[in-house]
């Protein structure tokens, strides 16, 4: 093999560590554009995919925050429904003690970020004042969140009883401009993509221009050193699981008003698993003190994509699975490099 | 009788060739000769003692000759013939054995286990662990090793001590014939000491070539039949025992802990040293500690610090003198007591030490002073980014940030061309630089700083000496730990020289300017008999 061969193939490399997730992202849309014909190239098209995955991109930038601290969280999914579960039904609750209609939403609102927020910080408080792993920590709230949920509705479906404006957040949004669908009306932006962007602009600013960026990003990378350095480091990292906790909720709020009902067997199952794998696609290190947002949104995106054109295609859900598999291993294997 | 037979065969094996060498052997890191051309040859039937003071090369030879290291130039020869080591294991098959100073053993495992970990006897084509025989011959290589102890407990129950048997015998199972022991004694009582003592004697006369790196230079001249003495990566002087059993060198002198201790630091103090400044007199003392220390690991320090003041703190490596710096800004439990300016406190946090000036820059810098993946703007501002955050820390003033990153870059002369890369793409000089650079942007009152120039070339290092005098001279109080005494001498009003957790000793500004201080500090820290100027308290 000649040198200019090898320079090629590390460069090669380099590249793909870097831009992998992009050139992925490109490859999978041009791939679901002839797949879906012209179809797949349009504005709706597009919008449903993020409407799709608003959820799942809102728990996987949290998660991003969370990984980049050198830990992982695998209640995420459980913290979904229990918020979601606990805030339906205090505002149902509210709204049968006769509370009008946009207090008691705007409470339920509140109080399903609240129960998120809650339930993130035991779990921070678990790893940092109890010193328990995050995993083994996270691990047991991924069982006792929704078993929590579970017994409130007694496994069954929690109905909303605002009659318009709880479906409203989650069905309505703003109106693309210019954008009509086939049959000529107006398209809109979902709420729930809104929110998913603000989060992630905003997760994206915390990172790089803030104080909590910095120096979470200095614990993940050597909590020792960070320590030495003077930066709070328990503090930090109980935060992080606290505002994991509150963007669960976040998704929960998304999710419940959308389907205007918490089924809680089923809401957040398994989500955990396509945050972290997100993150991972979007090549954010899981050894901490290394991560980009944007890589994990357009990890989100990918795995959407992957999921329509397996569906189009006509792929029995149960092969999917396996192919999100192969696709996380690759991803990880392709970015390996320096850092993993 | 046992005991002559082991001495014949330890004579056969002295008239063979060396069973392992290095020749010309130079070992470059960045900005740092670590060694330069050194030939050494260690024969079988002899115990070989490498002494020199703290980074003169020793370990890094140890890392050469165990195969964890492949040199820059020169070869290593194993029975005469040039030969490679792949990596540790590659050593370990060629019979060469290396006890490290922290052990290597599994905590879980038995002592059993540990001995034979590797090598397990197995039966059933090799899938299950013979146990019996496992503890059978555990047994055998204890017993050749006169170490007596229960071969099913963990090892984590164990003394240091007899870890320190598991992990000889550990070496015996792999059939070693080299014998490498890094500071063997440094964590040993005296009676546990001896013992080992003993015993490397034993393994010598069976025919093995024993060693083996000391500070403890008592030892170095009762045992050693051969010292190689390494000096900022050269090999110095050699001793070897002549037919009185004396050590003596090429050039006709005689290895006592005095020669050794001179030949150790041999070295010329340059003028890389700024003149000493004055302490503030008359000032209220920036810092005093009280029976201080670090819980478990130092005690009964006392000492006074004011502004101006240079104090430098010496002692081997493991005298706790970094444990008591860490205790100082919160990093360890602390006992006794610390005053601020005159008012007592106790902080539990370094960012709490940093609210009240105290600062602490760690020996550590890839480890623990530095985060060497993050960009050097990161690392300069990170304890002081209250400074530069607004709005609750919501935003960081990235204007502020960037003129104070490069004002400290021009007043400390670091090269660093573009400070947004990881600060790991700079020397370790410029490194140490920021590393100090960011502990000074809080503004401190008192700077511990500990090893200021590990790792760094002797540009930098007249730099950093500079530096430090100038922030005294300004009426910071600082406290200097270090390992290379020169450095000490040439900076510190004066210096306390720590041993086994407390304060052995102390050099006045006097004394230091005398000839034979170097000499003086390292019998303090090596616990000798004080000799003759070093009665007058």
């Amino acid at each position: 093999m000649s040198k200019s061969h090898t320079g090629m193939a590390v460069r090669m490399q380099r590249f793909l560590e870097h831009w992998g997730v992009l050139v992925a992202f490109v490859l999978l849309f041009t791939v679901s554009a002839f797949k879906q014909g012209g179809d797949f190239l349009s504005i709706e098209n597009f919008r449903n995919l993020l409407n799709q995955n608003a959820a799942v991109g809102i728990l996987a930038v949290g998660m991003t925050l969370v990984i980049i601290s050198a830990g992982i969280d695998l209640s995420v999914g459980s913290m979904v429904v229990l918020a979601a579960a606990v805030g339906t039904t205090a505002m149902n609750a509210l709204i049968e003690a006769g509370w009008s209609e946009p207090s008691a939403v705007v409470s339920g609102a509140l109080i399903t970020i609240l129960a998120g927020t809650a339930a993130g910080a035991l779990n921070g408080a678990l790893i940092v004042f109890g010193r328990i792993a995050p995993f083994i920590a996270t691990l047991g709230g991924l069982a006792a969140f929704r078993s929590i949920a579970l017994a409130i509705a007694e496994a069954g479906e929690i109905r909303s009883q605002s009659p318009t404006m709880f479906s409203a957040l989650g069905r309505g949004g703003i109106p693309i401009p210019f954008a009509e669908n086939s049959a000529g009306k107006a398209l809109t932006l979902s709420w729930s993509t809104v929110i998913f962007f603000v989060v992630a602009i905003a997760a994206q600013w915390f990172l790089s221009r803030a104080r909590f960026g910095r120096q979470l990003v200095a614990v993940g990378a050597n909590e020792t050193a960070a320590r030495y350095a003077g930066v709070p480091v328990a503090w930090i990292r109980f935060r992080v699981y606290a505002l994991m906790g509150a963007l669960a909720g976040v998704a929960g709020l998304v999710q419940s008003s959308r389907m205007n009902s918490v089924s809680t067997a089923q809401l957040g199952l398994g989500s955990e698993l396509d945050a972290i794998a997100a993150v991972v696609i979007g090549g954010t290190s899981l050894r901490g003190g290394f991560g980009r947002i944007w890589g994990t949104v357009a990890g989100v995106l990918i795995l959407g994509m992957i999921t329509n054109i397996l569906t189009i295609s006509g792929v029995s859900p149960y092969w999917q699975g396996a192919v999100k598999g192969a696709v996380i291993v690759l991803a990880v294997l392709v970015q390996r490099g320096s850092r993993a | 009788m046992e005991l002559p037979s082991a001495k014949e065969v330890g004579a056969a094996a002295n008239a063979t060739l060396p069973r392992m060498g290095v020749r010309g052997i130079t070992v470059e890191y960045p900005g740092v000769r670590a060694l330069d051309n050194v030939t050494v040859d260690f024969t079988a039937g002899e115990i070989h003692a490498i002494v020199g003071e703290n980074g003169a090369g020793k370990s890094t030879l140890m890392k050469v000759l165990s195969g964890a290291l492949t040199p820059n130039a020169g070869e290593l020869l194993r029975n005469g013939e040039p030969s490679t080591l792949r990596g540790p294991r590659a050593a370990i098959r060629a019979g060469i054995s290396m006890v490290h100073q922290e052990l290597n053993l599994v905590a879980t495992l038995s002592v059993a286990e540990n001995v034979l970990l590797g090598r397990e006897p197995t039966f059933l084509a090799g899938i299950a662990v013979d146990r019996s025989q496992q503890r059978e011959r555990a047994r055998a290589l204890l017993d050749m090793l006169g170490a007596k102890m229960d071969l099913d407990r963990a090892v984590s129950e164990l003394s240091i001590a007899d870890c320190q048997y598991v992990e000889i015998a550990k070496c015996l199972a792999s059939e070693a014939q080299v014998l490498i022991l890094d500071e063997p004694t440094a964590v040993l009582g005296e009676h546990e000491a001896r013992k080992l003592l003993q015993l490397l004697r034993r393994l010598r006369d069976e025919g093995r070539a024993v060693l083996f790196i000391s500070h403890h230079l008592d030892e170095v001249v009762e045992v050693a039949d051969r010292v190689s003495v390494l000096r900022d990566g050269r090999l110095v002087a050699r001793f070897q025992r002549n037919t009185l059993g004396m050590l003596q060198s090429e050039d006709g002198m005689i290895a006592t802990e005095d020669t050794l201790a001179q030949a150790m630091v041999g070295r010329e103090l340059g003028s890389i040293y700024p003149p000493k400044g004055s302490a503030k007199s008359g000032a209220t003392a920036a810092i005093e500690l009280i029976e201080f220390g670090a819980a478990d690991r130092s005690r009964d320090i006392s000492v006074t610090v004011f502004p101006g003041e240079i104090v430098g703190i010496a002692g081997l490596v493991g005298s706790g003198r970094t444990e008591t710096a860490e205790a100082i800004v919160g990093l360890r439990r602390p006992v006794g007591k610390i005053r601020v300016a005159g008012a007592e406190r106790t902080f539990k946090h370094p960012r709490a030490a940093m609210r009240h000036g105290v600062t602490y820059v760690s020996e550590d810098r890839k480890g623990r002073g530095l985060h060497i993946s993050l960009s050097s703007v990161a690392n300069m501002t990170l304890p002081s980014l209250d400074a530069f955050s607004q709005f609750g820390g919501a935003r960081i003033d990235a204007v502020a940030e960037h003129s104070v990153v490069m004002r400290w870059i021009n007043e400390l002369a670091i090269r660093c061309a573009r400070p947004g890369l990881p600060i790991s793409s700079l020397s370790g000089g410029n490194q140490q630089k920021f590393a100090l650079a960011r502990w000074l942007e809080t503004r401190p009152n008192v700077l511990i700083i500990d090893e200021p120039t590990r790792g760094v070339d002797i540009g930098a290092k007249a730099e950093i000496y500079r530096i430090i005098a100038a922030l005294a001279q300004e009426g910071l109080a600082c406290i200097v730990i270090s390992s290379e005494l020169p450095e000490l001498i040439g900076l510190a009003h004066r210096v306390l020289v720590m041993r086994q957790g407390s304060v052995a000793g102390e050099v006045t500004r006097e004394q230091l300017a005398e000839p034979g201080c170097e000499e003086r500090i390292v019998r303090i820290a090596s616990g000798l008999r004080a000799e003759r100027q070093e009665t007058h308290e």
